[in-house]
Order: structure tokens, then sequence, then C-alpha cells
């Protein structure tokens, strides 16, 4: 192409390009840069170009490669013009497919687009949730414009700015637009633009002066300059251009990292084509102004995106920041005055010139004016490159366009501005992100980089690794920088391996001051954000590193171990038996889980299993490990009386009498470890037969009555005496039990009411509480449904009860109204599909607000439809009720069943019995010594907790054996938890030719129709080779701790010496009363 | 001339007058590591940071590479620099803690205790044998290596400097690594001794071809 000679010249041209293109023409745009590239855009790009030529439609049909076009999530992703039909996620096959259809001018319907929520397909781009909220101000750039064809970009309008700048000569006024369109500086400080040009052009330009585009782009999880500098090189030359012209600058550098091959290849063509076309070097389009630009690369030092470090970098010196003032403006590379400006900046300036200042002003909020662009990553569902309007909310980011958070874990922070940033915990989620609001906040906008953080993001790790970040990056300059974060990362080492202090804390708030307050430059100013912001916000969770030396986020390594077994309330070795199973040694792995759980079939069927949640299988983005299924399996193949656990009688035991009040899983689970420390123990129940909730509560589909009978009569020994029928309050009173010689009591006396509606007309006939619902049917075999039922609540309970009412004759239907969507629902998923099998609907973001009677009876409820607004400090989002949606649905059975219950029967029994009782209905005690007001006196299970899971309440009830033991013992009650880490080495077993499998087994269950009317188990327990297999999949966490470790311990050696069935010192994560790693050679053993 | 209040006193100096300069000449010490009369200002070091400004807008900086400006008000030892200061001290001893001037200026400065990881190392980067091989003996024989935790000073390449005349510069203008010995090995010796000084030279072969420059020299006096 020729070079042009005047404005007029290139005004020519441009009209030429666009008169030449027919915009009715099918383009395929393939968005192939780094991300897309990496995904397999190149080969989409080959298949493509060949099928095209193959099918004789490369006249009729265009290709156009771009840069990225922002949704990474969905790469490779394919764009159709002029239709912008959107196919996320292309693979080989399918693109063939596109091309037959793009031929035709029609979509590919099952290629397109599928929101999650609502299930829609959404065949047009704009129309797609993560692009619909987004202003795309200069990301869409990178979809009209091959970047490396300078003509595409002309044709979109590229470099009329610059000529209609140029033609009009007057640079000042330049200066002015940008002033005038309030342009701050996109590098993070938000130093005004149109103020710094300003600047520069006032400087005498006696040896010529610097504009320079940094593009040294360095922020972990950022990379919006990248996509600018691959898909649209141009833009960025002609806001320098721009900028030139203004300020009289005569020479123009690009510095750009090494790191990004592709963004250099397009820079270099595109300034090359520049060049030719005589819009870059001397005499730019005829009019004398002459100004060229040089690349330079950077070699990957972080500190060299600091301005001053930059300029010395260019100067080929060591990058090393240097005092401002003199500020780069006043005196810069080689002296020579210098404005230096980010790449967003750059690409922003020729917008102005595009729009106009007063319409770029509009956008955004005043003071911080147009569109800023954030590389939305981390644990969120769409990752990418997100553009929008500064004074946008965090929450419309992470939610709105975001698309919260992954799985069922909820968001907990967002980290913005890289290293020097901070973190913005989610109840700060309506901040407007502007560069003031942030900074208030305690943290930077910075390049745009936004990290979202989930449950599973422990934040002294965020901290410690920003710290180690920072610790090899800083220049190293400062005394206060270099080893300032070193000491940082240092007292974040030792909090994350439990060997902090509360001393540690204020050290680590001094120094980071201290560094903030000190050093030179921006690196070493914002290097104790990161440490300071979590401070400021996550305080507790290092406090709980220090004191309670847990990471609740299971990142820890030393705190966490594997974190199937710390998330145990019981700590059960999860990993151990896994490994077991995978073996086939079904009786280790039984006393394995034996040894932590004295109900282990009952765990085995109803456990809500955190140790899945919390599966590193499952929280690196695959399926966790079927654990509990895992369990069944073992426990079905055992009998419970083969194992004999460990007896440590404790001195003076046998004249020790205990009282445990209530004979459900916790106070049964308190007798037997009393019991084998020699303790005589006496167990009364209110009921009949021990059992408890498990009974009463439990549908016999999910957890069969016998399987309960064994396990409980396994427990039962000569040292435990039974008085059933006898309830506290009625026939034996504390006074009296403590009065009778007993030394310490435990009440365990579960709950058993739920909470109400507040709801006039809910004592009216056919409304039940779901906990009496279900001990009617449970105990006594009354059946209380019939006709259309109606179950308000999410939780298990609301499930359970759905469940029962759909078995019961009579039953029309049953309905679950549940005020959020399924996906928050707290009940668990497999019991929600199961139900959902079964033919139970579920009436999602319903709430009811009147129920309606006839003569006292039930005959409907009135409920309002809801909508999900902001995120509430469970982190779900709120439910919002949408005025005018309400309808009424006839029903003539209603179950209540929402969930945060109280047992006022329980507690009229405390409160005569002189026991604290909290306002929120349940009896008072400390959650560590389960110790009540009353000396002696101590409670534990639902009756302290409100309803909760089974396996908590076995929890309380270990940890009241163990403090009732130190009680009558007279040790301190609560003594320094300590970290259980994995101590027992199995090793691991790979079949010859099997790789590892990936797929989570389906856990087997009853058919459907079998299971409609009948109280049948459901669930089945997997098949050996299944069960081997999936025991397979365990990604065994604890082997980390077994480095080096070659062979195992012989037999049935005393790996762990602990005397007392409960380890001192360690109350729940205890490895239970049997003692040896292999107890099939020793005790416990066959007789 | 440049009007300047300097802990509350007006004060006039040259243009071009750093901080530092300033405060000495009036009276008001200020310690540091890094700066040296004849070197140039390099601001490595942090202690000599003032406070400088008003209300939110106040700021540390190094007085050492801080010119004075008209109406700057500077504070030399407000109770921010101080803290700023005897954190500094803190990091010195917790990596230095054998060198007599960061011992002094502990002393001299109330800081009696140190809380990190205690570290023993000989070299406080602070610049000064890199600026006197570049600046008064016109060798660049040393310089910077690496960066953040991995700086280090050495020779290009760690390969036998070819332009350093053994001069000694470097070390006799060491803050840290006073009275200790150079390193020996004729191979790898370099002027930037003070980086360099693990164990001391006697049993190194061509010890005698060496100039020892340590009066007294730890090591002789530890052989005797």
């Amino acid at each position: 192409m020729d070079r042009l000679k005047s404005p007029s010249e290139f005004a020519e041209l441009q009209e030429r390009l666009r008169f030449a293109r027919d915009p009715s023409t099918p383009v395929i745009v393939i968005s192939a840069g780094t991300c897309g590239q990496a995904s397999g855009a190149n080969d989409l790009i080959r298949i493509a170009k060949k099928e095209l030529l193959r099918r004789g439609l490369a006249d009729r049909v265009h290709l156009r490669v771009t840069g990225c076009h922002g949704y990474c999530e969905s790469e490779p992703a394919v764009l159709i013009e002029p239709g912008r039909t959107y196919y996320p996620k292309v693979g080989l096959e399918a693109m063939a497919r596109i091309i037959d259809a793009v031929a035709q001018g029609e979509v590919v319907e099952d290629l397109v687009y599928v929101d999650r929520s609502t299930g829609k397909r959404i065949p047009r781009q704009d129309d797609i949730p993560f692009f619909r909220r987004q202003v795309r101000t200069i990301l869409s750039r990178n979809e009209r414009v091959d970047p490396i064809r300078i003509t595409d970009y002309v044709e979109s309008g590229g470099y009329a700015g610059l000529a209609g700048i140029l033609e009009r000569r007057a640079p000042r006024a330049v200066i002015d637009e940008v002033k005038r369109s309030g342009l701050r500086g996109r590098g993070g400080a938000g130093f005004p633009t149109g103020l710094k040009w300003e600047l520069l052009a006032k400087e005498a330009d006696g040896h010529g002066k610097f504009l320079v585009c940094n593009a040294d782009e360095g922020d972990p999880g950022a990379y919006m300059d990248r996509a600018v500098l691959e898909g649209s090189p141009h833009s960025i030359i002609e806001g320098m251009l721009i900028g030139a012209f203004a300020t009289g600058a005569t020479e123009g550098v690009i510095y750009v990292r090494n790191e990004y091959p592709l963004a250099i290849k397009h820079l270099i063509i595109a300034l090359r084509q520049a060049r030719e076309l005589g819009l870059l070097g001397a005499d730019i389009l005829g009019t004398g102004f002459s100004f060229d630009i040089n690349l330079v690369r950077g070699a990957g030092a972080f500190v060299c995106g600091e301005e001053t470090a930059l300029m010395r970098s260019i100067e080929g010196k060591m990058g090393e920041p240097r005092q401002r003032p003199p500020f780069p403006v006043q005196k810069g590379i080689d002296g020579r005055p210098t404005a230096i400006n980010n790449v967003e900046t750059w690409a922003n300036v020729p917008v102005i010139f595009d729009v106009g200042a007063e319409a770029y002003a509009r956008v955004g909020t005043p003071g911080n004016a147009g569109t800023k662009i954030f590389s939305l990553v981390g644990k969120v569902r769409n990752t990418g490159l997100v553009e929008v309007p500064m004074g946008t909310t965090i929450a419309e980011i992470v939610d709105g366009i975001g698309g919260g958070a992954i799985g069922t874990s909820s968001v907990k922070a967002v980290q913005t501005g890289g290293p020097s940033g901070g973190c913005i915990p989610t109840p700060m989620f309506s901040l407007p992100i502007d560069y003031d609001s942030l900074a208030q906040a305690g943290t930077i906008m910075g390049s745009g980089g936004m990290i979202v953080m989930d449950e599973n993001t422990c934040m002294v790790d965020v901290a410690k690794y920003f710290m180690s970040f920072l610790k090899e990056e800083s220049c190293g300059k400062c005394f206060t920088c270099r080893k300032g974060t070193q000491r940082m990362w240092e007292l974040l080492d030792d909090i994350s391996r439990g060997q902090g202090t509360l001393a540690h804390l204020d050290l680590l708030e001094e120094l980071a001051l201290v560094v903030k307050d000190t050093t030179m430059c921006g690196l070493g100013q914002t290097a104790a954000n990161p440490v300071l912001s979590t401070l400021r916000y996550f305080r507790k969770e290092y406090e709980r590193h220090i004191v309670e030396r847990r990471c609740d986020a299971f990142v820890c390594q030393e705190l966490t171990g594997a974190p199937c077994q710390s998330s145990c309330p019981l700590g059960t070795e999860a990993w151990r038996y896994i490994a077991h199973v995978a073996r086939g040694e079904v009786e280790e792995a039984y006393f394995a889980i034996r040894q932590a759980n004295p109900f282990p079939s009952v765990c085995a069927r109803v456990c809500n299993h955190p140790c899945e949640e919390r599966c590193r299988a499952g929280s690196t983005g695959g399926d966790p490990v079927a654990v509990r299924a895992l369990k069944r399996y073992v426990t079905d193949r055992v009998d419970p009386m083969l194992f004999r656990p460990t007896r440590t009688p404790v001195a003076g035991a046998e004249e020790t009498p205990i009282a445990v009040v209530g004979s459900g899983p916790a106070g049964l689970t308190a007798a037997h470890y009393l019991s084998l420390m020699g303790y005589r123990v006496t167990v009364l129940e209110a009921d009949p037969e021990p059992g408890g909730m498990l009974f009463s509560a439990i549908p016999a589909y999910r957890l069969p009555r016998e399987v309960v009978k064994k396990e409980i009569a396994s427990l039962l020994d000569q040292n435990i005496t039974l008085r059933c029928n006898t309830m506290l309050g009625r026939d034996v009173t504390l006074d009296g039990l403590l009065e009778e010689g007993f030394k310490a009591v435990f009440v365990a006396l579960g709950a058993h009411k739920s909470l109400t509606l507040s709801l006039p007309g809910e004592d009216s006939a056919g409304v039940f509480p779901s906990i009496s619902f279900l001990k009617a049917f449970n105990q006594r075999g009354e059946k209380l449904a019939r006709g259309r039922v109606g179950v308000i609540g999410g939780g298990n309970s609301a499930v359970d009860a759905a469940r029962v009412a759909l078995r019961q004759p009579g039953v029309e239907s049953v309905t679950i109204f549940y005020r959020r969507t399924l996906h928050e629902m707290p009940a668990f998923a497999e019991e929600v599909e199961a139900a959902l099998q079964e033919g139970v609907n579920i009436e999602p973001l319903a709430a009811p607000v009147r129920i309606l009677t006839k003569d006292s009876r039930l005959i409907g409820i009135e409920c309002v439809k809801n909508s999900l607004g902001t995120l509430d400090e469970s982190g779900r989002r709120r439910p919002v009720p949408v005025p005018g949606s309400e309808y009424i649905v006839p029903l003539d059975t209603l179950i209540v069943a929402i969930s945060e219950g109280s047992d006022t029967d329980c507690i009229a029994v405390a409160g005569a019995n002189r026991v604290e009782v909290s306002a929120a209905g349940t009896v008072r005690a400390d959650p560590e010594s389960l110790a009540t007001n009353r000396p002696g006196v101590f409670a534990g299970g639902d009756v302290v907790t409100g309803p909760n899971t089974v396996v908590d309440a076995i929890a309380a009830g270990k940890r009241a054996a163990m403090v009732i033991d130190r009680y009558v013992r007279g040790e301190p009650l609560v003594q320094p938890r300590r970290p259980r880490l994995p101590e027992i080495y199995v090793e691991p077993l790979v079949p010859e030719g099997e790789g590892t499998p990936t797929a989570r087994a389906a856990t087997p269950r009853l058919s459907i129709p079998a299971r409609r009317r009948s109280f049948a188990e459901v669930e089945a327990s997997l098949s050996a080779a299944d069960a081997a297999r999936e025991a397979r999949r365990c990604l065994r966490c604890d082997l980390a701790f077994f480095r080096g470790e070659v062979s195992r311990p012989p037999l049935g050696a005393e790996v762990n010496s602990a005397p007392s069935p409960l380890r001192a010192g360690d109350p729940v994560g205890s490895p239970g009363p049997c003692g040896s790693r292999n107890s099939a050679g020793s005790q416990g053993g066959r007789p | 001339m440049i009007n300047l209040t300097l802990n509350g006193l007006p004060v006039e100096v040259e243009p071009g007058t750093t901080l530092l300069e300033a405060a000495t000449f009036l009276g008001f010490p200020i310690p540091t590591l890094c700066h040296m009369e004849g070197l140039s200002p390099y601001g490595a070091c942090r202690l000599c940071v003032v406070e400088i400004g008003e209300g939110p807008r106040a700021k540390l900086v190094s007085s050492c590479t801080y010119r004075a400006e008209q109406g700057l008000k500077v504070r030399t030892s407000s109770a921010r620099v101080v803290r700023a200061r005897r954190m500094v001290i803190e990091l010195l001893l917790a990596s230095c803690p054998q060198s007599k001037t960061i011992q002094d200026l502990a002393s001299a400065h109330g800081v009696r205790q140190q809380r990190f990881r205690q570290e023993h190392e000989d070299c406080i980067m602070c610049g000064r044998c890199v600026r006197m091989c570049e600046e008064q003996m016109m060798a660049k024989a040393i310089g910077f290596q690496g960066r953040g935790e991995h700086r280090r000073i050495g020779t290009p390449f760690d390969k036998r400097s070819e332009v350093c005349r053994l001069c000694g510069g470097c070390i006799s203008v060491c803050p840290a690594c006073q009275l200790r010995c150079t390193y020996s090995d004729p191979d790898k010796v370099i002027c930037g001794g003070c980086a360099n000084l693990a164990p001391p030279c006697l049993e190194k072969p061509g010890f005698d071809d060496l100039m020892c420059y340590m009066k007294p020299c730890v090591a002789c006096e530890i052989s005797k």
C-alpha cells in the first residue's frame, strides 16, 4: 500500500475500505488471543480455512482471526457476523457444522450458549448475561479487527481521530479535550492523563521528549493489557500519536514484557504497517509532524512496571526505582522529559476523539470517567475480561457478570489490584469500583486484576502467597521493602504452620505499617496492603490459625493434614480407610472408621459428609471422592461385634458413677467412651428404647432400624446401665441424680420441636411441625398426611418430611416450597435429587405469607414469589419478595420444616433444673468444655446447638466423655488444640495397567416405582470393584506427610502409643480407642 | 535560596541541598548507613527517613535523596519517624547482629529486642561499596546482582574482575562488615569482599600472595 501524503488521502482510503465491504457477507470471527490459542483456536482456524476452501465458500463466507473477546471461560469461541451468533467452546467437529450453518444463514441450536440458571439457549452474543451487562468500548474493538491488518483498523474508524487532529493542528485543544474527558491513568494510581500531558507539553524540548506505553503487566491473575496489545495494537499506536502531537514528544517507547510473544509479534507488525502507510515516523500524513515508536522488551522483573524503574530499564540499567521528585515529566529517560501511561490509558485516547470528550465523560461516575477492564479470575463461574463503566459495584461484576461462586461454595472476598492491592469482603460488595472508594477500603484499583475467593480460600495463605511473590520481586534496594517483605512472609509462614502467637499479629501489623511508610517506590508502599487488608477484614481467621490451630479453608497444610480428616467432626481418618479399600482390606478399613466413630453404619447412611465438601478432588474442580458410599461399602461387610475397642481404665473409675441423660447418638457415644475408661455409666432414656433422634427423626428408608439396633447393641457393655422410660423432669431431677451419687451428669436430650412460621392459622388442623409429623410416623406409625401436601423449608427435615408424606396412603401430591433456588437448598443434594426422582415437586423462590383455613381446617396457603437479591452475611443471595406476585395454592396438609428449631420441652426441663438457657432457646454450654452453669453438669448435642447433624452429636458425645474424665480427675477441662496430621502410612496400590479413574462412582439406588410406597432402604452399597475403583480416585493428601517413607511398619506394630482412648489436647480429632495401626493382628481382631 | 521549615524552625538553604545535608548542617543529626559524603545519594537503608508535609498528605521520605523545596515542612524526629526508624534498626539487628555499627545504632535508639528469626548476614545491601568503586575509584568492578531476597553484590558473572585494582575502597566504606577479613580464594577474589566474608582466609591457598587490609585482622588474631 502506498504511503499516504495528507489527511485527505487517509479519508479517501477509509471511505474506499468501507465501501468495499459488504455488511451482509457472513464473517466467521475466531478469537485467537493467547488464551484462545491455548484452548485450541489455531486448530479451529485451520479447520475453518480448509472447510471453506473445500466447499468453495471462500468468497461468500469470510474468516476473521482476532484477539481475545474476553469470555475466557468459553474459549475457543466463534462469533458469526452479522447475526452476532456466539458459539462457546467449539470443538473441531462442531466447526464444520457451524460453517455449513453459516453458509445457509442458519444457527446451530445445540451449540449455542445455554444459560445455567434458566436452561434457555441464547444464540446472540449480546444477550448472554456475561456480555449483556458490560459496556465494551475497548474490548469490542477486538472483535472487529484482525490485529495484523491495519486496513481492518482503519475501516472500523481507526486513525480518523488522529487524522482530524493533524488537520486542525491545535495541540492545546487536544490536551483540553483529554482533560475535559476526565480520563485518569488506568495503571492504578489514577493520575489525570490530561494533566500529565499538559505538564509534559510545558517542559522545554531541548533534547526531545519521550512518551512511554507501560505494557509491563505483571500482576498475578491480570491480563487485560495483553488482550488489548494482542487484539488492537493500532489503538495504542494511535493513542500515542495523539499524545505525541499534543505534548510535542519526539520519541515513543512501548515497554512490553517478553513473556507476551504474541503481543510483541502483533506490535511489530502493527508498527511496520503504520510506518508503511505514513502514519508513523517522519512527516506523518504529510503534515510535517514526526514521531516514531520503539519496542523495548522487559526481562520479567515485576518492579519494572514502576515508572522510575521502567525508565532505568529502558536506559539499559538495572530496574531500580529512584526518588521522585524529580518526576519523570521533569527528568525521565536519559534526563529528558517523559510521560508514561498504561496500555489501557493509551487505548482509551482514540475513543475520546471518536465519541467526543463530553460523551466520554458521561460514562462512569463524576471524577471517574469511562470504562475499565477487569480480569475476573479465581473462584467464579465466568472468568474472563470484563469491561464496565467506572462506579459499577463489585456485586454486579462478581454475581451479575461473573455468575457467582462455583459449585455450592460461597464467595468470601475479592482481591483487587494484584500484589499491591487488598481484599474486600462480601459485606462490602456494594462498593462502587472507582479509584477513591477502593483506596478508602484499603486496596487499590491497580491495573484491574480481580481475584474472586470463596470459602476454600484461606486469607492467611493469600497474604502469604502475595508476600512470597513480593519478596522475590522487590528490587531489593530499599532495606525495609527487601527485608520487610521477607519478614512479613516469615511471620505469615509461622502462623500458617500453627507456630504463630498473638504477638505475631501485632508485630506483623507494626512491620506492615513501617514498610508502607518508609519505602521509596509504589511497590514497597503498597507491599503491605495484602497483609493490612486481610488483617483488617479477616483478623478472626488469623486468630483461628493462632489460637485454635485451625485453617477453616483447609488450605494451610500443617494445620489441615488431610482435609477429609480435619473436616470430620470426629477426626475420622477417611484417607486411611479409603487407602485400605483401595488395597481390598475391608477389615482394616472398618477398624480405621470404628476407632473414630462408634456409629459407623449410621454415619455411612445419614452423615452430611463434610469430608466430601472439603475433598481436594472436589475443591480443585472435579468430583469429590464418594467417601460416604465407601464407608457404607465397608460397614456393610464387617460385623460391628468384630471390633474390640481398647480399654484403658482410669484409676478410680469403677467407683465413679456418671449419669447420661438421653440415649441418642450424643448420649450413647459419651457412655461408650466413658465405659472404655472404666467409668460406671447410667443412661436415662425417656422412650422405651434407646436411639433418640436416630429413630424418631430419620425415616427408615434412609436408616433401617435393625442397623441402628445392631450398632447400639455393640456399644452397650457391663459398665453401662440403661434405664428406659425415665424422663428428666418427670421421673428424675438433676439435683436428685447428683444426690444419688453421680459425680457428673451429661445432658443430651436432643431437640424435639420445630420453629413455627409465626403466621396466624398455624394451629389449625392439617398443619404439622415437621418433627412432630416425623415422630408421629416413625414412633407410632401414625400417617398424618393426606391429599395435597405442602412442605415449607429447604433443609433435610423438609425433604425427609416430603419423602415420608409421599409414601403415605391417600397422598396425591407433595410440594416443597423454598424461598431461594434449588442451588441454595441446605438439604443434601443427593436427598433432593432422590426426592425429585420419587415425584416430589419443588417450588423454588416461594415463601408463604398467609395460611388459608376454613372451619379451622387448612385449605391452602398464599405464597409470594421471591427474586434473589444481593449477598447476605452467609454469602448466599438474599430472597426478595416480588410485589404483586402472590398466588394461592390449595392444600390439605402443610408441614412446616423451617430448620432453625429449638426445644421448649427441654428448655423447660433445663430451667426447672437451674441450667442456664440461651435466648435462642437452647441450653447454654461452653462450646469447648460443654460445661453448663452448674458444676458437674455438662450438655451437648442438639439440646445445645438446636437441630443438627448426627455426626456433630457424636462428636459432642466424644468430647463429653473426655471433659467429664478431666472434670472427675480435677484437670483443666480445655486444653490447647493440636492439629491432627496423618500419622500412619498406608502404601498406595495401583494395579497394573489401570489409569486413575475420573468419574465418581454412583451410589446404587432402589428403583423409583419400588420406592414410591415402600420404606425399604433406598441406597445400596457399592460393588467391590466399584468401591476399589472409587477409592483409587483419592488424591491421598496424607502422603504429603510421609515423604521419604518407603516401607510400612511391621503388621500390628504400635504406632500410636497414646494411653488414653481420647488423647489429651485433641478433643475431637482422636484416633479413638483402638490404638494400633493395624488392629487385625492385635487387639480388636477376630476372637 | 530556598526557605523551608525544619522541626519548626524557618531555615534557608542553597538550592539542591538534600534534607539530610540541611538537617545535619543545622544540628539535627539523622542516622544513616547507606549515605556517605563523596558518594551519590542512594536511599537504600531507609534509616534517614524524615516526615514532610502536613495532615493527611504527610509522608516519610529518605532525607538523603530528597532535595529541599520551597516552603517544605520537615520533621526529623516526629513520633512517626522514630517508630519507623526503630523498626528499621530492629530489622537490621535481626539480619546483621554482629556489626558494631548496627549495635551502636540500636543502643543509641533504645532498641533492645529483635522479634524476628535471627539471621547472620554480612551485608545490608547499602550499596556504599558499589558506589565507592564506581564513583571514587572509577573501576565499576562490582555491582548488584539479582533482586528481592536474592539481591547480592558481586562482579559481573562472578568472574574475577579485570578492572579491580584491589584498592580495598569497598571494604573501607562498609558499615556492616567492619573488623572482618576479606575472602582470599585467588580465583574468586573480588574487592567487594564485604559481600563474601564467609570463612576467614588463613587456610586458603595463596594467602601469602594476597594483600590483607585488615588491621587488626580477626583471622590473624584468632590464629595467634
